[in-house]
């Protein structure tokens, strides 16, 4: 039996489903497949396929007996290949609450042919407003220009320029029917101020228009200013995107846009946030973005999870490819799978006394489901329970090398962090004094440029009583950035 | 069963590895020493039955100091009778009285806090302190936490690192 043909897995459920996410999954795909409102060749077909795996499993006899015809389940290694590390190995029977780290790495299968590139949705908002003028706006074009050049035949492109009101520069197009749109956007001068629900909004309607799963959606904001007031309908509009499979990315030139809005929207839809200091880098970090897009294995993963009694997941960061905070509750996006490097996401657990009074523990039950970008919808997925077994006595077995090595980059990023939380519930003192740890450990690594900049705001903090908006961005994306690299500083 | 940071006395939830307040690490200290191969080790013990030149005269103010054979350094130690040997970590608390970083310690299999040096009596004596890669003195693993005399012109081993014992 081929995979197509897993009714479980056509309707993105695993083998364990209720009868009611059963009729919920199917009620969702019917809805968009139906032939009155689908949009892709082959989705007609697709349709009847799910009326028919719904009438197999709504019928608990008919059920049984496919059941019983299954395969033995394959584990998520024939789609995606999983490592799961804890920083313990059993949890301690304790009137006390206690801490655990999960590491999560996804990958594309090992061995497997890396497949031609997916096709692209893709859509440019561009920030035109007065303070790009110069060569902020010279190089978004140009960029903008070489991205158009480079795409392939079944990509399809838009761009969206905003300031205090948005407009439609190139509408959402095949790339064989570009042909002069690129004037369009040569001519593009700015002016106005910064209003960003305006320009994402009709953004997502370009995209939406060509909206498929088995392609990569994805939104790049490009903006330099901060937008007052639409930040709430931008998050809004990022909840409902990321439903519908549409990434966000944020990009931020300079030094006055509002990192924690872009990281948030990055954060809601899988996407990533990125900091351009200097207008030569505009270039550099877009292209970047949009090479990545185009490597995609799985265009999206997505952790689903029901909370357990007693548990709770404090903090979850994707390590990489992009670095960026990830959400805590569930669903939380993953972001894509790419070809050459896998995700990896670091999680923290913490296990409250009620939890661990039985001879296990359950930190997580849940399911991982996946986008992948050459396979028709819908989404697969992957059922993913973290156990661990709970004793008497601490475990004296030290937390895996990986787990000690990402957290002793991760905790310098948090130390920044709370500095920040410290500024904003106005405890200036404690924050100068995590700034100063910081600095040490920043020193210590040979980070001298980042550790310099971490002290003069510590400095700024006791005098002005609040972060600088370029040193504030330097520390934290400076910070994040030392994930990257990967190895661990400690030896 | 909180955890203190031994280097903010902050305290943590069980289970944590990095302090939030500081950046210290909490765990043991051992979890990531560099390990070499018991065999590797041997055998470059083995071999060191190698001519040593007549010891240089130890510097005059210390009773005791250690001659670090590959960079012919030699450390004096001073103003104390008992020392600690090892190699600090940026966010460790554990600070080792003689830090041996700077003489590759990391790659030879150096534990954060490896061995110490005591005046006990008058007289020398080493303590391995129970290191990843053993404390030799020429050419014979030592027991850890157990104290061994040493004389002057001995040949010690600290994972691989080699450093010779000049007592004034």
């Amino acid at each position: 039996m081929t995979e197509k043909q897993d009714l479980y897995a056509l309707l993105g459920l695993t083998r364990n489903a209720s009868p009611e996410e059963i009729r919920r999954a199917h009620f969702e795909a019917a809805r968009r497949l139906h032939p009155d409102t689908n949009r892709a060749p082959g989705e007609t077909e697709l349709f009847l396929d799910v009326q028919e795996a719904y009438e197999t499993l709504s019928n608990p006899q008919k059920r049984t007996k496919y059941d019983a015809s299954l395969p033995p389940e394959k584990a998520l290694g024939t789609l995606l290949d999983q490592k799961i590390l804890f920083s313990r190995q059993s949890l301690l029977r304790s009137d006390e609450p206690q801490v655990i780290y999960v590491m999560m790495e996804l990958a594309a299968p090992v061995g497997l042919k890396t497949r031609p590139a997916p096709p692209l949705n893709l859509c440019l908002v561009l920030d035109r407003s007065t303070s790009m003028q110069g060569s902020n706006m010279d190089v978004v074009k140009a960029t903008a220009v070489q991205i158009m050049r480079q795409l392939k035949s079944q990509d399809v492109f838009s761009v969206v320029a905003f300031s205090d009101r948005a407009e439609i520069i190139v509408p959402a197009t095949h790339s064989t029917e570009l042909g002069k749109q690129e004037a369009r956007i040569q001519m593009l001068q700015p002016s106005g101020g910064t209003e960003i629900f305006s320009g994402l909004e009709l953004g997502y309607n370009e995209i939406v228009r060509n909206v498929n799963r088995s392609q990569v959606n994805h939104i790049i904001l490009l903006t330099d200013g901060r937008t007052y007031g639409d930040e709430s309908k931008c998050i809004s509009l990022a909840q409902q995107a990321s439903k519908q499979g549409i990434g966000i990315s944020g990009l931020g030139i300079g030094s006055e846009w509002n990192d924690n809005f872009l990281d948030e929207l990055a954060s809601l839809t899988g996407g990533s946030s990125m900091y351009i200091p200097r207008p030569q880098d505009i270039q550099h970090a877009l292209l970047d973005k949009f090479n990545q897009l185009g490597k995609a294995y799985a265009e999206e993963t997505r952790l689903e999870f029901e909370s357990s009694e007693g548990v709770e997941l404090r903090y979850a960061f994707r390590l990489q490819p992009e670095a960026g905070l990830l959400s805590f509750e569930s669903p939380v996006m993953l972001g894509p799978v790419i070809w050459d490097n896998s995700l990896k996401v670091l999680m923290e657990f913490v296990v409250h006394p009620e939890a661990v009074q039985r001879t296990t523990a359950t930190l997580l039950n849940g399911k991982v489901s996946i986008t992948l970008t050459d396979q028709l919808p819908p989404l697969k997925s992957i059922p993913i329970q973290l156990v661990r077994l709970v004793l008497d006595e601490t475990n004296a077995e030290p937390p895996p090398v990986e787990i000690v090595h990402a957290l002793s980059r991760l905790k310098l990023y948090r130390l920044q962090e709370q500095a920040r939380l410290e500024v904003t519930a106005g405890d200036y003192e404690q924050a100068a004094e995590h700034l100063s740890r910081l600095a040490t450990h920043l020193l210590a690594q040979g980070e001298r440029g980042l550790a310099k900049t971490v002290l003069m705001e510590a400095e700024n903090i006791h005098q002005r009583k609040s972060f600088s908006q370029q040193g504030g961005k330097e520390i934290k994306y400076g910070t994040r950035a030392l994930l990257k690299s990967g190895q661990s500083a400690e030896e | 069963m909180m955890i203190t940071c031994q280097n903010c006395q902050h305290k943590e939830i069980s289970g944590a590895i990095y302090c939030s307040k500081c950046g210290a690490q909490l765990i043991d200290a051992h979890v990531s020493t560099h390990k070499i191969r018991t065999a590797e080790t041997r055998r470059e013990v083995e071999r060191s039955t190698i001519q040593l030149q007549p010891p240089p005269s130890p510097p005059l103010q210390s009773w005791i100091s250690l001659h670090i054979i590959e960079s012919g350094q030699i450390l004096p130690l001073t103003d104390r009778t008992e020392f600690t040997l090892g190699r600090s970590v940026e966010g460790q608390p554990i600070v080792p009285d003689v830090d041996l970083s700077p003489h590759n310690a990391y790659a030879n299999g150096v534990s954060r806090l490896h061995a110490a040096i005591k005046l006990v009596k008058n007289q020398a004596v080493i303590i391995d302190l129970g290191s990843s890669n053993g404390t030799y003195l020429n050419g014979v693993r030592l027991s850890p936490h157990i104290e061994t005399l040493v004389a002057h012109g001995d040949l010690i081993y600290l994972g691989k690192l080699k450093m010779q014992v000049l007592i004034n």
